[in-house]
């Protein structure tokens, strides 16, 4: 089963995100803050980490640094969810290294589906 | 009367809350913002020290015992900004958050401010509408802007470089700056931890400083300055030893004025554009904010 790994403050997008993806088969883990959220994916190795940009500790982008710098994340897919524009968005994903983003609020289910798909291996 | 505007709204003074209480509310109101830079209390607790805010004259809105929005106060001798203002998205329209406003000036009044400061995040149309009917008026953009440690460093440029430790950093910074944003004024360099610099001169005789905060795992709050040549040279060189010296270390820096000469070094060495926020002033600004 492929685990996970969800970054994220806010209750009712966890609740939603697990819901779609327990569902469709996957292991679901949440962290609620930057610094849980290193910890859970250093100790679970996730196959893919979805991170917010905005946590109360530290912005995602930071988390964003502290995983590209860690050797057993290294090669683990790192998405981008968040409510950005999508220029400043794509901007993000090529300067801090993340594989992808996908943009919140999640409007087509299928759709958020198959692209957390495209990015596990 | 507006029959939106709420008449059983209380004002409560946010020094008779918790910070976890106060954490909460101004997390709540943030929820559906494109940009909504949450908060633990540790990082609020910072963030009213170093912006010198008054929880005094700051306010929690109350509504039949619910919290419904939150406003802060930062108080600087005859100058005040307001911050942090937000209302619950199920509470908005009803007249919450320009009762908070109102109730915010009334406080700078009562301490005998007769200049106030505000930022708006760029295209909140609504709370910058509120403020231009409050009697703010704009003054220009700020950047917020990052660079990430992704990046690799490049070769910092050939320079007599001197690492300033906090006292000589400050002593740099000194008092007199102008009209800065409400953030990057002295005074919050003065009252933030880990603070330290750079001072370069190029081989042509430029020269220029930079001071910033050091956190666990950012750098921040830059100030700086080029005392003689040309900005973008020397903020060039110093950005290029900073990174070099730190190459692990996300960098946020904030309220950049869009007309700031040495912005296009920042560019250079790859800091991107977040988003944008529109400075605003009510009253002219006093004496002591001006350069002497």
């Amino acid at each position: 089963m492929k685990k996970i790994l969800l970054i994220e403050d806010v209750s009712d997008t966890v609740e939603l995100v697990q819901r779609i993806l327990t569902a469709r088969g996957y292991e679901f883990l949440h962290a609620p803050d930057a610094e849980t959220g290193l910890q859970s994916a250093l100790e679970f190795l996730p196959d893919l980490i979805l991170l917010d940009l905005g946590l109360p500790d530290y912005d995602g982008q930071t988390v964003a640094g502290w995983i590209h710098n860690e050797k057993t994340l290294f090669s683990t897919p790192l998405i981008a969810f968040t409510a950005w524009p999508e220029e400043t968005a794509r901007d993000m994903v090529n300067s801090y290294g993340f594989n992808g983003y996908i943009s919140k609020p999640i409007i087509n289910v299928n759709a958020f589906v198959e692209r957390v798909a495209s990015f596990i291996k | 009367m507006n029959p939106l505007i709420n008449v059983d709204i209380k004002l409560i003074p946010a020094s008779r809350f918790t910070l976890d209480e106060l954490t909460g509310i101004y997390n709540q109101t943030r929820v559906d913002y494109m940009v909504p830079m949450p908060m633990n209390t540790a990082r609020l607790a910072e963030y009213i020290s170093v912006y010198d805010v008054d929880l005094e004259h700051s306010f929690v809105a109350v509504q039949e015992d619910v919290m419904r929005g939150v406003a802060m106060l930062g108080v600087r001798e005859d100058r005040a900004w307001i911050t942090r203002l937000g209302v619950i998205p199920t509470t908005r329209r009803t007249g919450v958050g320009e009762a908070l406003m109102a109730g915010l000036l009334e406080q700078a009044e009562k301490l005998n401010i007769q200049f106030d400061m505000l930022e708006v995040i760029k295209n909140n149309t609504p709370a910058h509408t509120l403020f231009l009917k409050l009697g703010f008026y704009e003054i220009g953009e700020l950047l917020v802007m990052r660079h990430s440690p992704v990046v690799p460093p490049i070769e910092p440029v050939v320079a007599d470089a001197q690492r300033l430790d906090r006292h000589e950093a400050l002593t740099l910074v000194g008092r007199d700056r102008g009209t800065q944003p409400w953030t990057n004024q002295s005074e919050s360099l003065f009252n933030a931890q880990e603070v330290s610099g750079l001072h370069l001169t190029l081989g042509d005789g430029s020269r220029g400083w930079l001071v910033y905060q050091r956190q666990k795992f950012t750098l921040t709050r830059f100030i700086y300055k080029t005392e003689v040549g040309d900005p973008v040279k020397v903020a060039y060189a110093f950005l290029s030893h900073l990174h070099h010296q730190y190459p692990r270390l996300d960098t946020q820096i904030e309220n950049i004025q869009v007309n700031d000469p040495h912005l296009p070094a920042f560019y250079q060495m790859g800091y991107v554009e977040s988003f944008r926020r529109i400075e605003m002033w009510r009253g002219t600004p006093p004496q002591s904010l001006l350069v002497r």
